[in-house]
């Protein structure tokens, strides 16, 4: 057991008997290997179930809005988790006294979609020991090296460290941060219109409009998404590409100067469609334009909840 | 013989932006067919969901008119558009639809005929760009289609 667990098992336990927190919200181990699963511990004998390794896919800032607003809530956050429950807490959607961030250093999220397509068959088990990831299946035992096979949108996070956690568990993460994160959308912006056009059509009509992805995200919290309205029907709720093209479009935009680039809307999507590439070019031009970046810390509203009379625009004619 | 191509515009106009009487007839009542009136009570109404599914119910240009940043009769409510619409007509760009196709016109109050202006110079400029392709997928739906 690696020793970032058994410092986040003792803390839930600390948190629990000093009745700071009502839940620790957490993980555990789930089904399959590669899948291990939110957990909501309320007593100290539940703590010694939760684990953390790189397969840990979910943000589990998302139960923030799930859970009761009452209840206090222990998160085990990692960079990107205390991002998305600090723009939570700005938006009012939990009190900040209510939440306590247990900060834990990140390395990068393991892609099991990556694994499972060099393995190429059903993984019995897996373990991940510092920069390698063991591999056991029926045909014979994998030795990987974890650089390779982390999630894309973790490959160029800017904050893999927790931002102003009320507890720091272990060191700082030791990967080097790249120094911009923008590669992605200046390599697509590059290409000509119609070769974006066609990448985007291709993305979104493989939509199969399971809305995994809006389920997955901390950021996704509306009582009623804009897809689901019947009187207007602002989207076609079927697979046509009207209904696809509108989905993707609209609940990127929404995310404008929110989206903490966590990336878990792609690793919940059944279908693999590529969506941080939209997502990225709205933060990237929030940061460029107000200099705007999400969750880091608990006043800064977003940019579309304000307005002056000195922006820029380039319509003004 | 077929009818020349005509470009199909929307236009969403502030109820407040047109100072001039005579403008504000022109919009109501004598706007040319291949022109859609949505008019709202402030471009700060404007949803980008509106332009979207304008864009797919196959119009070939959108022109948003609204009064200028700091004469809004809502005092800011343009301001908020502002910031938004801009950023969703880039965001349009970014995957890959002609920027020109969306447009904004803040009008002043002494740019009387200008909203006429704007749209025969939209109508010049769609009409080299050609027919919307990208982004049209619904069925046709306007209104006066000859089809």
């Amino acid at each position: 057991m690696s020793e970032i667990q058994t410092l986040i098992r003792d803390e839930a336990v600390r948190l629990l008997e000093a009745h700071l927190v009502d839940v620790v919200v957490g993980f555990k181990a789930g089904t399959t290997p590669l899948h291990p699963q939110p957990a909501f511990v309320t007593n100290v004998q539940e703590a010694q179930n939760l684990l953390m390794d790189g397969f840990c896919q979910n943000n589990l800032a998302t139960y923030l809005t799930r859970l009761p607003k009452e209840q206090k809530i222990g998160l085990v956050a990692r960079g990107c988790e205390t991002r998305a429950a600090h723009a939570l807490v700005v938006e009012n959607q939990h009190a900040r006294d209510r939440l306590y961030l247990i900060g834990i250093p990140c390395q990068g999220i393991l892609s099991w979609r990556k694994i499972e397509a060099e393995v190429g068959e059903d993984v019995l088990s897996a373990e991940e020991t510092g920069k390698t990831v063991f591999i056991k299946t029926r045909n014979g035992n994998f030795k990987l090296n974890r650089q390779d096979f982390i999630h894309d949108t973790c490959l160029h996070c800017q904050h893999p460290d927790p931002v102003s956690p009320d507890i720091m568990l272990g060191d700082p993460s030791p990967i080097t941060v790249p120094e911009s994160s923008d590669q992605l959308v200046q390599g697509f912006a590059i290409l000509k219109p119609s070769e974006r056009y066609a990448y985007f059509s291709q993305e979104a009509e493989r939509c199969i409009r399971c809305y995994a992805c809006r389920e997955a995200c901390p950021m996704c919290y509306c009582t009623e998404c804009f897809v689901d309205h019947t009187s207007p029907r602002w989207a076609e709720s079927m697979i046509s590409p009207s209904g696809t093209h509108a989905w993707h479009i609209i609940r990127a935009f929404h995310q404008t100067g929110r989206c903490v680039s966590c990336g878990a809307c792609e690793r919940a999507c059944p279908m693999d469609i590529k969506m941080t590439y939209l997502t990225d070019k709205l933060n990237l031009d929030m940061r460029q334009e107000y200099g705007f970046e999400v969750g880091m810390d608990d006043a800064s509203q977003p940019p579309f909840a304000a307005f002056s009379l000195d922006d820029k625009d380039q319509f003004v004619s | 013989m077929t009818k020349p191509w005509k470009p199909k515009i929307t236009l969403f106009q502030c109820q407040w932006c047109l100072y001039a009487e005579a403008d504000q007839h022109w919009v109501d009542h004598q706007l040319p067919n291949n022109i859609y009136l949505v008019k709202v009570p402030c471009t700060g109404k404007i949803s980008p969901l509106y332009i979207l599914n304008a864009i797919q119910g196959g119009t070939d240009g959108v022109l948003i008119s609204g009064c200028l940043p700091e004469k809004c009769h809502f005092k800011e409510g343009n301001l908020g558009a502002r910031r938004q619409l801009d950023e969703f007509s880039r965001f349009l760009n970014y995957i890959g639809y002609e920027e020109d196709r969306v447009r904004f016109a803040w009008l002043d109050l002494q740019d009387r005929g200008r909203i006429q202006q704007e749209l025969a110079r939209m109508e010049k400029d769609l009409l080299e760009m050609g027919p919307a392709d990208k982004l049209t997928t619904r069925l046709p739906a306007w209104e006066g289609e000859d089809a």
